[in-house]
Protein backbone atom coordinates (compact mmCIF):
# COMPACT_ATOMS: atom_id res chain seq x y z
CA UNK A 1 0.00 0.00 0.00
CA UNK A 2 1.28 3.48 -0.85
CA UNK A 3 2.45 5.63 2.03
CA UNK A 4 0.26 8.57 3.05
CA UNK A 5 1.46 12.10 2.49
CA UNK A 6 1.81 12.67 6.20
CA UNK A 7 3.85 9.52 6.61
CA UNK A 8 6.23 10.57 3.84
CA UNK A 9 6.53 14.10 5.24
CA UNK A 10 7.50 12.61 8.59
CA UNK A 11 10.05 10.38 6.92
CA UNK A 12 11.55 13.32 5.00
CA UNK A 13 11.80 15.28 8.22
CA UNK A 14 13.35 12.32 10.05
CA UNK A 15 15.88 11.73 7.28
CA UNK A 16 17.13 15.29 7.68
CA UNK A 17 17.13 15.15 11.46
CA UNK A 18 18.92 11.80 11.43
CA UNK A 19 21.38 12.88 8.72
CA UNK A 20 20.32 10.18 6.23
CA UNK A 21 21.65 11.87 3.11
CA UNK A 22 21.21 8.75 0.95
CA UNK A 23 17.89 7.45 2.21
CA UNK A 24 16.35 10.91 1.84
CA UNK A 25 16.69 10.76 -1.94
CA UNK A 26 14.58 7.62 -2.15
CA UNK A 27 11.93 9.02 0.17
CA UNK A 28 11.78 12.27 -1.81
CA UNK A 29 11.36 10.31 -5.05
CA UNK A 30 8.61 8.22 -3.51
CA UNK A 31 6.92 11.45 -2.39
CA UNK A 32 7.09 12.99 -5.87
CA UNK A 33 5.97 9.76 -7.57
CA UNK A 34 2.92 9.68 -5.30
CA UNK A 35 1.99 13.08 -6.74
CA UNK A 36 2.16 15.11 -3.55
CA UNK A 37 3.07 18.80 -3.70
CA UNK A 38 6.80 19.53 -3.82
CA UNK A 39 6.48 22.72 -1.77
CA UNK A 40 4.87 20.86 1.12
CA UNK A 41 7.59 18.24 0.89
CA UNK A 42 10.18 20.95 1.28
CA UNK A 43 8.50 23.02 3.98
CA UNK A 44 6.75 20.34 6.06
CA UNK A 45 9.31 17.62 5.40
CA UNK A 46 12.89 18.72 4.79
CA UNK A 47 12.73 22.16 6.40
CA UNK A 48 10.79 20.77 9.34
CA UNK A 49 13.65 18.32 9.94
CA UNK A 50 16.22 21.09 9.66
CA UNK A 51 14.24 23.23 12.11
CA UNK A 52 14.19 20.37 14.57
CA UNK A 53 17.95 20.04 14.12
CA UNK A 54 18.39 23.72 14.86
CA UNK A 55 16.28 23.35 18.01
CA UNK A 56 18.60 20.55 19.11
CA UNK A 57 21.57 22.80 18.29
CA UNK A 58 20.04 25.49 20.49
CA UNK A 59 19.75 22.94 23.29
CA UNK A 60 23.38 21.90 22.71
CA UNK A 61 22.28 18.38 21.80
CA UNK A 62 23.52 18.88 18.24
CA UNK A 63 26.83 20.46 17.27
CA UNK A 64 28.37 21.89 14.13
CA UNK A 65 29.07 18.46 12.66
CA UNK A 66 25.44 17.42 13.14
CA UNK A 67 24.11 20.56 11.46
CA UNK A 68 26.43 20.03 8.50
CA UNK A 69 25.27 16.45 8.04
CA UNK A 70 21.60 17.39 8.48
CA UNK A 71 22.03 20.06 5.84
CA UNK A 72 23.64 17.54 3.47
CA UNK A 73 20.50 15.43 3.80
CA UNK A 74 18.26 18.47 3.32
CA UNK A 75 20.08 19.53 0.14
CA UNK A 76 19.98 15.97 -1.21
CA UNK A 77 16.21 16.01 -0.72
CA UNK A 78 15.91 19.48 -2.24
CA UNK A 79 17.71 18.30 -5.37
CA UNK A 80 14.85 15.87 -5.90
CA UNK A 81 11.94 18.13 -4.94
CA UNK A 82 12.99 21.51 -6.38
CA UNK A 83 12.51 20.64 -10.06
CA UNK A 84 8.87 19.88 -9.21
CA UNK A 85 8.14 23.31 -7.76
CA UNK A 86 5.76 25.49 -9.77
CA UNK A 87 7.66 28.45 -11.25
CA UNK A 88 6.02 31.25 -9.29
CA UNK A 89 6.75 29.69 -5.92
CA UNK A 90 10.42 30.65 -6.07
CA UNK A 91 10.34 34.41 -6.57
CA UNK A 92 8.88 35.96 -3.44
CA UNK A 93 11.68 35.22 -1.00
CA UNK A 94 13.62 37.98 0.77
CA UNK A 95 17.14 38.15 -0.62
CA UNK A 96 20.36 38.23 1.32
CA UNK A 97 23.99 38.58 0.27
CA UNK A 98 26.49 36.73 2.46
CA UNK A 99 30.26 36.31 2.53
CA UNK A 100 33.49 36.18 4.51
CA UNK A 101 35.19 39.56 4.27
CA UNK A 102 38.39 40.09 2.33
CA UNK A 103 41.55 38.67 3.87
CA UNK A 104 39.90 35.76 5.64
CA UNK A 105 39.20 32.26 4.43
CA UNK A 106 37.52 30.71 7.46
CA UNK A 107 34.02 30.03 6.23
CA UNK A 108 32.43 27.29 8.30
CA UNK A 109 30.38 29.79 10.33
CA UNK A 110 29.28 31.65 7.23
CA UNK A 111 28.24 28.37 5.59
CA UNK A 112 26.13 27.41 8.58
CA UNK A 113 24.39 30.78 8.54
CA UNK A 114 23.70 30.41 4.82
CA UNK A 115 22.22 26.96 5.39
CA UNK A 116 19.96 28.11 8.23
CA UNK A 117 18.87 31.19 6.27
CA UNK A 118 18.01 29.07 3.25
CA UNK A 119 16.08 26.75 5.51
CA UNK A 120 14.15 29.73 6.80
CA UNK A 121 13.13 30.70 3.28
CA UNK A 122 15.66 33.37 2.33
CA UNK A 123 17.15 33.49 -1.12
CA UNK A 124 20.86 33.49 -0.40
CA UNK A 125 23.61 34.90 -2.61
CA UNK A 126 26.80 33.40 -1.23
CA UNK A 127 29.90 35.32 -2.34
CA UNK A 128 32.17 32.75 -0.66
CA UNK A 129 35.29 33.59 1.31
CA UNK A 130 37.95 36.29 1.01
CA UNK A 131 35.35 38.53 -0.65
CA UNK A 132 36.50 41.95 -1.95
CA UNK A 133 34.55 44.61 -0.04
CA UNK A 134 33.06 46.18 -3.17
CA UNK A 135 31.51 42.86 -4.14
CA UNK A 136 29.08 42.99 -1.21
CA UNK A 137 27.74 46.31 -2.51
CA UNK A 138 27.69 45.32 -6.17
CA UNK A 139 25.83 42.09 -5.45
CA UNK A 140 23.36 43.74 -3.07
CA UNK A 141 22.48 46.26 -5.79
CA UNK A 142 22.32 43.66 -8.52
CA UNK A 143 19.87 41.36 -6.73
CA UNK A 144 18.04 44.08 -4.83
CA UNK A 145 18.93 42.44 -1.53
CA UNK A 146 17.31 43.38 1.73
CA UNK A 147 20.13 41.94 3.84
CA UNK A 148 23.93 42.06 3.70
CA UNK A 149 25.61 39.53 5.99
CA UNK A 150 29.34 39.54 6.73
CA UNK A 151 31.45 37.12 8.69
CA UNK A 152 35.07 36.88 9.81
CA UNK A 153 37.18 34.86 12.21
CA UNK A 154 40.20 37.12 12.10
CA UNK A 155 40.65 40.40 13.93
CA UNK A 156 42.61 41.83 11.02
CA UNK A 157 39.70 41.54 8.65
CA UNK A 158 36.89 42.74 10.90
CA UNK A 159 37.92 46.30 9.94
CA UNK A 160 36.54 45.53 6.49
CA UNK A 161 33.00 45.48 7.88
CA UNK A 162 32.65 49.23 8.56
CA UNK A 163 34.22 49.80 5.15
CA UNK A 164 31.41 47.85 3.51
CA UNK A 165 28.85 49.85 5.47
CA UNK A 166 30.49 53.05 4.24
CA UNK A 167 30.43 51.75 0.69
CA UNK A 168 26.74 50.93 0.99
CA UNK A 169 26.17 54.54 2.04
CA UNK A 170 28.23 55.88 -0.84
CA UNK A 171 26.26 53.71 -3.24
CA UNK A 172 23.08 55.22 -1.85
CA UNK A 173 21.55 51.90 -0.76
CA UNK A 174 22.36 51.88 2.94
CA UNK A 175 18.72 52.53 3.88
CA UNK A 176 17.51 49.73 1.61
CA UNK A 177 19.47 46.96 3.33
CA UNK A 178 19.94 45.70 6.83
CA UNK A 179 23.53 44.79 7.69
CA UNK A 180 24.28 41.80 9.91
CA UNK A 181 27.71 40.72 11.11
CA UNK A 182 29.09 37.75 12.99
CA UNK A 183 32.15 35.63 13.68
CA UNK A 184 34.36 34.78 16.59
CA UNK A 185 35.98 38.20 17.22
CA UNK A 186 32.71 40.08 16.65
CA UNK A 187 30.53 41.28 19.50
CA UNK A 188 27.24 43.08 19.79
CA UNK A 189 29.19 46.12 20.93
CA UNK A 190 31.35 46.05 17.80
CA UNK A 191 28.22 45.79 15.67
CA UNK A 192 26.79 48.85 17.44
CA UNK A 193 30.09 50.74 17.15
CA UNK A 194 30.32 50.34 13.38
CA UNK A 195 26.63 50.95 12.75
CA UNK A 196 25.61 47.42 11.75
CA UNK A 197 21.94 46.64 12.26
CA UNK A 198 22.30 43.17 13.70
CA UNK A 199 24.68 40.71 15.32
CA UNK A 200 24.27 37.09 16.22
CA UNK A 201 26.49 34.66 18.08
CA UNK A 202 25.49 31.61 16.05
CA UNK A 203 23.70 30.44 12.92
CA UNK A 204 20.38 29.62 14.53
CA UNK A 205 20.15 33.00 16.21
CA UNK A 206 21.12 34.69 12.93
CA UNK A 207 17.79 33.63 11.41
CA UNK A 208 15.84 35.11 14.31
CA UNK A 209 17.76 38.38 14.07
CA UNK A 210 17.28 38.55 10.29
CA UNK A 211 13.55 38.02 10.61
CA UNK A 212 13.28 40.66 13.31
CA UNK A 213 15.24 43.17 11.25
CA UNK A 214 12.98 42.64 8.27
CA UNK A 215 9.81 42.70 10.35
CA UNK A 216 8.95 39.14 9.42
CA UNK A 217 7.99 38.07 12.92
CA UNK B 1 66.33 41.20 32.97
CA UNK B 2 63.63 43.89 32.78
CA UNK B 3 64.33 47.02 34.82
CA UNK B 4 61.12 46.68 36.84
CA UNK B 5 61.79 43.09 37.94
CA UNK B 6 63.90 41.54 40.66
CA UNK B 7 64.18 38.07 39.16
CA UNK B 8 64.76 36.68 35.69
CA UNK B 9 61.83 34.84 34.10
CA UNK B 10 63.70 31.55 34.53
CA UNK B 11 64.22 32.14 38.26
CA UNK B 12 60.61 33.26 38.62
CA UNK B 13 59.10 30.30 36.77
CA UNK B 14 61.28 27.84 38.68
CA UNK B 15 60.26 29.48 41.94
CA UNK B 16 56.60 29.47 41.01
CA UNK B 17 56.54 25.77 40.16
CA UNK B 18 58.50 24.76 43.26
CA UNK B 19 56.36 26.88 45.59
CA UNK B 20 59.08 29.33 46.58
CA UNK B 21 58.78 33.09 47.02
CA UNK B 22 59.07 35.11 43.85
CA UNK B 23 59.01 38.83 43.06
CA UNK B 24 55.72 38.87 41.12
CA UNK B 25 53.20 36.66 39.37
CA UNK B 26 54.49 35.22 36.09
CA UNK B 27 53.03 37.21 33.19
CA UNK B 28 52.63 35.42 29.87
CA UNK B 29 50.75 37.48 27.27
CA UNK B 30 50.48 35.71 23.87
CA UNK B 31 52.93 37.89 21.96
CA UNK B 32 53.06 36.31 18.51
CA UNK B 33 51.23 37.89 15.55
CA UNK B 34 51.67 41.34 17.10
CA UNK B 35 55.43 41.08 17.71
CA UNK B 36 56.50 43.00 14.59
CA UNK B 37 54.89 46.12 15.97
CA UNK B 38 57.69 46.48 18.51
CA UNK B 39 60.06 47.46 15.67
CA UNK B 40 57.57 48.54 13.00
CA UNK B 41 58.04 45.42 10.87
CA UNK B 42 55.21 44.00 8.80
CA UNK B 43 54.19 40.38 9.27
CA UNK B 44 55.41 39.45 5.78
CA UNK B 45 58.84 40.96 6.46
CA UNK B 46 58.99 39.21 9.81
CA UNK B 47 58.24 35.75 8.50
CA UNK B 48 60.78 36.10 5.68
CA UNK B 49 63.84 35.23 7.78
CA UNK B 50 65.02 33.75 11.07
CA UNK B 51 66.85 36.99 11.74
CA UNK B 52 63.65 39.04 11.43
CA UNK B 53 61.63 36.61 13.53
CA UNK B 54 64.34 36.91 16.16
CA UNK B 55 64.48 40.71 16.00
CA UNK B 56 60.75 41.02 16.63
CA UNK B 57 60.63 38.62 19.58
CA UNK B 58 63.84 40.07 20.98
CA UNK B 59 62.45 43.62 20.85
CA UNK B 60 59.26 42.46 22.59
CA UNK B 61 61.17 40.71 25.34
CA UNK B 62 63.43 43.73 25.91
CA UNK B 63 60.40 45.98 26.11
CA UNK B 64 57.94 43.86 28.10
CA UNK B 65 60.10 41.45 30.09
CA UNK B 66 57.35 38.83 29.86
CA UNK B 67 58.09 35.34 31.12
CA UNK B 68 58.46 33.32 27.92
CA UNK B 69 59.64 34.03 24.39
CA UNK B 70 57.57 32.50 21.59
CA UNK B 71 58.75 30.75 18.47
CA UNK B 72 56.15 31.83 15.90
CA UNK B 73 55.88 28.55 14.02
CA UNK B 74 52.11 28.98 13.91
CA UNK B 75 49.22 26.61 13.33
CA UNK B 76 49.66 25.69 9.66
CA UNK B 77 53.27 24.47 9.71
CA UNK B 78 52.49 20.78 9.38
CA UNK B 79 50.08 21.51 6.54
CA UNK B 80 52.54 23.65 4.61
CA UNK B 81 55.38 21.16 5.18
CA UNK B 82 53.24 18.55 3.43
CA UNK B 83 52.07 20.79 0.59
CA UNK B 84 49.09 22.87 1.72
CA UNK B 85 49.32 26.37 0.26
CA UNK B 86 48.72 29.61 2.16
CA UNK B 87 48.19 33.15 0.97
CA UNK B 88 50.89 35.76 1.62
CA UNK B 89 49.28 38.78 3.28
CA UNK B 90 51.36 41.87 3.95
CA UNK B 91 50.34 42.34 7.53
CA UNK B 92 48.35 39.33 8.69
CA UNK B 93 48.95 35.73 9.64
CA UNK B 94 48.71 33.63 6.46
CA UNK B 95 45.59 31.52 5.93
CA UNK B 96 45.39 28.22 4.04
CA UNK B 97 43.99 28.65 0.54
CA UNK B 98 44.45 25.13 -0.76
CA UNK B 99 44.65 22.02 1.40
CA UNK B 100 47.13 19.25 0.61
CA UNK B 101 44.53 16.49 0.90
CA UNK B 102 41.51 16.49 -1.40
CA UNK B 103 40.03 13.29 -0.01
CA UNK B 104 40.88 10.68 2.58
CA UNK B 105 41.13 7.69 0.28
CA UNK B 106 44.80 7.64 -0.58
CA UNK B 107 46.31 8.54 2.77
CA UNK B 108 48.86 5.72 2.62
CA UNK B 109 50.54 7.18 -0.41
CA UNK B 110 50.08 10.83 0.57
CA UNK B 111 51.31 10.89 4.14
CA UNK B 112 55.08 11.00 4.45
CA UNK B 113 56.53 11.86 7.84
CA UNK B 114 59.96 12.76 6.46
CA UNK B 115 58.48 15.96 4.96
CA UNK B 116 58.00 17.23 8.51
CA UNK B 117 61.67 16.89 9.36
CA UNK B 118 63.41 20.19 9.79
CA UNK B 119 65.96 19.42 7.09
CA UNK B 120 63.10 19.04 4.60
CA UNK B 121 60.91 21.93 5.75
CA UNK B 122 62.37 25.43 5.34
CA UNK B 123 59.72 27.00 7.63
CA UNK B 124 60.55 24.66 10.53
CA UNK B 125 64.25 25.24 9.90
CA UNK B 126 63.78 29.04 9.94
CA UNK B 127 61.94 28.85 13.24
CA UNK B 128 64.57 26.53 14.66
CA UNK B 129 67.31 29.01 13.74
CA UNK B 130 65.29 31.82 15.30
CA UNK B 131 65.02 29.75 18.48
CA UNK B 132 68.78 29.16 18.55
CA UNK B 133 69.51 32.89 18.15
CA UNK B 134 67.11 33.58 21.00
CA UNK B 135 68.64 30.94 23.25
CA UNK B 136 72.15 32.24 22.49
CA UNK B 137 71.20 35.72 23.61
CA UNK B 138 68.62 35.10 26.35
CA UNK B 139 68.79 31.41 27.14
CA UNK B 140 70.27 31.96 30.59
CA UNK B 141 67.39 34.15 31.72
CA UNK B 142 64.16 33.21 29.90
CA UNK B 143 62.58 30.10 28.42
CA UNK B 144 61.91 29.86 24.70
CA UNK B 145 58.73 28.03 23.73
CA UNK B 146 57.40 26.57 20.50
CA UNK B 147 53.64 26.52 20.23
CA UNK B 148 52.83 23.45 18.16
CA UNK B 149 49.39 22.83 16.69
CA UNK B 150 47.36 20.13 18.42
CA UNK B 151 46.32 16.97 16.53
CA UNK B 152 43.01 18.07 15.04
CA UNK B 153 44.35 21.52 14.15
CA UNK B 154 47.28 19.87 12.38
CA UNK B 155 44.86 17.52 10.61
CA UNK B 156 42.74 20.43 9.46
CA UNK B 157 45.81 22.14 8.02
CA UNK B 158 45.97 19.13 5.70
CA UNK B 159 42.26 18.61 4.99
CA UNK B 160 39.46 21.24 5.14
CA UNK B 161 37.65 21.38 8.44
CA UNK B 162 34.11 20.98 7.09
CA UNK B 163 35.07 17.82 5.26
CA UNK B 164 37.00 16.59 8.27
CA UNK B 165 34.00 17.08 10.56
CA UNK B 166 31.69 15.21 8.17
CA UNK B 167 34.24 12.41 7.95
CA UNK B 168 34.25 11.99 11.74
CA UNK B 169 30.82 10.38 11.19
CA UNK B 170 31.04 8.99 7.68
CA UNK B 171 34.59 7.76 7.61
CA UNK B 172 36.02 7.69 11.13
CA UNK B 173 38.74 5.14 10.30
CA UNK B 174 40.40 7.48 7.84
CA UNK B 175 40.02 10.38 10.24
CA UNK B 176 41.88 8.33 12.83
CA UNK B 177 44.53 7.49 10.27
CA UNK B 178 44.99 11.19 9.55
CA UNK B 179 45.09 12.04 13.26
CA UNK B 180 47.65 9.26 13.77
CA UNK B 181 49.85 10.96 11.20
CA UNK B 182 49.26 14.43 12.69
CA UNK B 183 50.22 13.10 16.12
CA UNK B 184 53.43 11.51 14.85
CA UNK B 185 54.23 14.74 12.99
CA UNK B 186 53.73 16.85 16.10
CA UNK B 187 55.93 14.51 18.14
CA UNK B 188 58.64 14.68 15.51
CA UNK B 189 58.49 18.47 15.41
CA UNK B 190 58.48 18.72 19.21
CA UNK B 191 61.43 16.35 19.50
CA UNK B 192 63.57 18.33 17.07
CA UNK B 193 62.90 21.56 18.95
CA UNK B 194 63.30 20.00 22.41
CA UNK B 195 66.66 18.61 21.24
CA UNK B 196 67.52 22.24 20.55
CA UNK B 197 66.60 23.37 24.06
CA UNK B 198 63.13 24.73 23.27
CA UNK B 199 60.02 24.18 25.43
CA UNK B 200 56.68 23.10 24.00
CA UNK B 201 53.15 24.36 24.36
CA UNK B 202 50.23 22.80 22.57
CA UNK B 203 47.54 24.89 20.89
CA UNK B 204 44.49 23.21 19.35
CA UNK B 205 41.92 25.82 18.25
CA UNK B 206 39.97 23.36 16.09
CA UNK B 207 39.22 21.28 19.21
CA UNK B 208 37.14 24.24 20.41
CA UNK B 209 33.90 23.53 22.21
CA UNK B 210 32.31 25.80 19.62
CA UNK B 211 33.05 23.11 17.02
CA UNK B 212 33.25 19.79 18.85
CA UNK B 213 31.15 18.34 21.63
CA UNK B 214 32.69 16.39 24.48
CA UNK B 215 32.01 13.02 22.89
CA UNK B 216 33.85 13.96 19.69
CA UNK B 217 36.62 15.58 21.70
CA UNK B 218 37.11 12.39 23.68
CA UNK B 219 37.11 10.25 20.56
CA UNK B 220 39.13 12.33 18.11
CA UNK B 221 41.25 14.70 20.18
CA UNK B 222 41.94 13.52 23.70
CA UNK B 223 43.73 10.18 23.04
CA UNK B 224 46.18 11.81 20.64
CA UNK B 225 46.68 14.82 22.90
CA UNK B 226 47.46 12.53 25.83
CA UNK B 227 50.02 10.70 23.76
CA UNK B 228 51.76 13.94 22.69
CA UNK B 229 51.83 15.28 26.24
CA UNK B 230 53.15 11.98 27.60
CA UNK B 231 55.86 12.07 24.95
CA UNK B 232 56.93 15.55 26.08
CA UNK B 233 56.81 14.51 29.73
CA UNK B 234 58.98 11.48 28.98
CA UNK B 235 61.47 13.90 27.47
CA UNK B 236 61.49 15.71 30.82
CA UNK B 237 59.53 18.83 29.90
CA UNK B 238 56.19 20.29 30.92
CA UNK B 239 53.34 21.34 28.63
CA UNK B 240 50.94 24.26 28.55
CA UNK B 241 47.74 23.40 26.70
CA UNK B 242 45.43 25.91 25.05
CA UNK B 243 42.20 25.38 23.14
CA UNK B 244 40.40 28.43 21.74
CA UNK B 245 36.80 29.50 22.17
CA UNK B 246 34.26 28.33 24.68
CA UNK B 247 35.61 25.06 26.07
CA UNK B 248 33.53 25.10 29.27
CA UNK B 249 32.01 21.71 28.37
CA UNK B 250 35.47 20.20 27.84
CA UNK B 251 37.28 21.45 30.95
CA UNK B 252 37.59 18.11 32.78
CA UNK B 253 38.46 16.26 29.58
CA UNK B 254 41.19 18.79 28.77
CA UNK B 255 42.69 18.28 32.22
CA UNK B 256 42.72 14.51 31.58
CA UNK B 257 45.20 15.23 28.78
CA UNK B 258 47.88 15.39 31.48
CA UNK B 259 48.98 18.93 30.66
CA UNK B 260 50.81 20.88 33.37
CA UNK B 261 49.18 24.24 32.74
CA UNK B 262 45.69 24.79 31.32
CA UNK B 263 45.48 28.06 29.41
CA UNK B 264 41.88 29.15 29.00
CA UNK B 265 40.23 31.43 26.45
CA UNK B 266 38.45 34.59 27.59
CA UNK B 267 35.14 32.95 26.63
CA UNK B 268 35.64 30.57 29.54
CA UNK B 269 35.03 31.62 33.14
CA UNK B 270 38.26 31.56 35.13
CA UNK B 271 36.24 31.49 38.35
CA UNK B 272 34.21 28.47 37.22
CA UNK B 273 37.29 26.64 35.90
CA UNK B 274 39.02 27.23 39.22
CA UNK B 275 36.12 25.66 41.10
CA UNK B 276 35.98 22.64 38.80
CA UNK B 277 39.66 21.75 38.29
CA UNK B 278 41.71 24.23 40.27
CA UNK B 279 42.80 21.62 42.79
CA UNK B 280 44.29 19.55 39.96
CA UNK B 281 46.04 22.00 37.69
CA UNK B 282 47.74 25.37 37.25
CA UNK B 283 45.47 27.77 35.37
CA UNK B 284 46.49 30.50 32.98
CA UNK B 285 44.42 33.28 31.46
CA UNK B 286 42.41 35.10 30.29
CA UNK B 287 42.22 38.83 29.51
CA UNK B 288 40.10 39.37 26.38
CA UNK B 289 42.52 39.96 23.49
CA UNK B 290 39.95 41.72 21.34
CA UNK B 291 37.74 43.92 23.51
CA UNK B 292 40.60 44.74 25.92
CA UNK B 293 44.01 44.33 24.25
CA UNK B 294 42.97 45.51 20.79
CA UNK B 295 39.96 47.76 21.35
CA UNK B 296 40.35 48.72 25.02
CA UNK B 297 41.82 51.79 26.67
CA UNK B 298 44.76 51.44 29.06
CA UNK B 299 42.22 51.71 31.90
CA UNK B 300 40.23 48.80 30.40
CA UNK B 301 43.38 46.68 30.25
CA UNK B 302 44.33 47.52 33.82
CA UNK B 303 40.86 46.70 35.09
CA UNK B 304 40.82 43.41 33.14
CA UNK B 305 44.13 42.38 34.72
CA UNK B 306 42.72 43.11 38.16
CA UNK B 307 39.58 41.11 37.38
CA UNK B 308 41.65 38.08 36.32
CA UNK B 309 43.70 38.33 39.48
CA UNK B 310 40.54 38.51 41.57
CA UNK B 311 39.27 35.32 39.96
CA UNK B 312 42.52 33.42 39.65
CA UNK B 313 44.87 34.39 42.47
CA UNK B 314 43.62 31.74 44.92
CA UNK B 315 43.57 28.86 42.46
CA UNK B 316 44.72 25.95 44.64
CA UNK B 317 47.36 24.75 42.16
CA UNK B 318 48.44 28.24 41.15
CA UNK B 319 47.61 30.88 38.60
CA UNK B 320 49.55 32.54 35.76
CA UNK B 321 48.45 35.87 34.28
CA UNK B 322 47.90 35.78 30.55
CA UNK B 323 45.67 36.81 27.69
CA UNK B 324 42.80 34.52 26.64
CA UNK B 325 44.31 33.97 23.19
CA UNK B 326 46.76 35.60 20.78
CA UNK B 327 47.01 39.38 20.94
CA UNK B 328 45.69 40.70 17.61
CA UNK B 329 48.19 42.24 15.23
CA UNK B 330 46.31 45.55 15.23
CA UNK B 331 46.48 46.04 18.99
CA UNK B 332 48.20 49.17 20.28
CA UNK B 333 51.50 47.98 21.66
CA UNK B 334 51.03 50.35 24.59
CA UNK B 335 48.24 48.07 25.78
CA UNK B 336 50.80 45.30 26.24
CA UNK B 337 52.95 47.76 28.24
CA UNK B 338 49.89 48.44 30.38
CA UNK B 339 49.18 44.72 30.74
CA UNK B 340 52.72 44.13 32.02
CA UNK B 341 52.67 47.18 34.26
CA UNK B 342 49.36 46.18 35.82
CA UNK B 343 50.58 42.60 36.24
CA UNK B 344 53.71 43.84 38.04
CA UNK B 345 51.76 46.27 40.22
CA UNK B 346 48.83 44.10 41.26
CA UNK B 347 50.65 40.79 40.99
CA UNK B 348 53.46 41.71 43.37
CA UNK B 349 54.37 38.71 45.52
CA UNK B 350 52.92 37.55 47.81
CA UNK B 351 49.58 38.07 46.08
CA UNK B 352 47.38 40.27 48.24
CA UNK B 353 43.67 40.41 47.32
CA UNK B 354 43.45 43.85 48.99
CA UNK B 355 45.67 45.21 46.24
CA UNK B 356 43.39 44.22 43.36
CA UNK B 357 40.06 44.37 45.21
Amino acid sequence: MAASKEELLNRLSDCVLEMEDEEVTGVAEEYVDAGYEALDGIMEGLVDGMNKASDLYDQEEYFVTDLLLCSDAMYAGLDVLRPHLPEEETSQKPRAVIGVVEGDTHDIGKNLVRIMMETAGFEMYDLGRDVPLDDFVTKAKEVNASLVMMSTLMTTTMMGMPEVIKKLEEAGIRDQVKVMIGGSPISRKYADDIGADGYSANAVEAVKVAKQLLGME
Amino acid sequence: MHKDDQMTPKERMAGFFSGKDIDRIPILPFVTAVSGKAIGMTHREKRSSAENLFKCQSACYERFGHDSISVEYGLHGIGTAMGSVTNNPENNVPAIMDHYLKNLNDLDSKLDLSKIERKNDPWAQMNYEMAQMTLDKYGSEVGVSLSTPGPITAASSLYPIEKLLRATRKDPDHVHQLLRFATDAIKLLAKEFMDGGVGISLCDPVASGTILNEKSYREFVLPYTKEIIQFIHDYGKSVTYHVCGDTSALTEAMVESGCNVLSIDNRVSLEDTKKRVGNQIVLMGNVDPISKMMQGTPEDVEEAVKECLRQGYDNPKGYLLSTGCGIPIDSPIENIDTFMKAGRKYGKWPLDPERFA
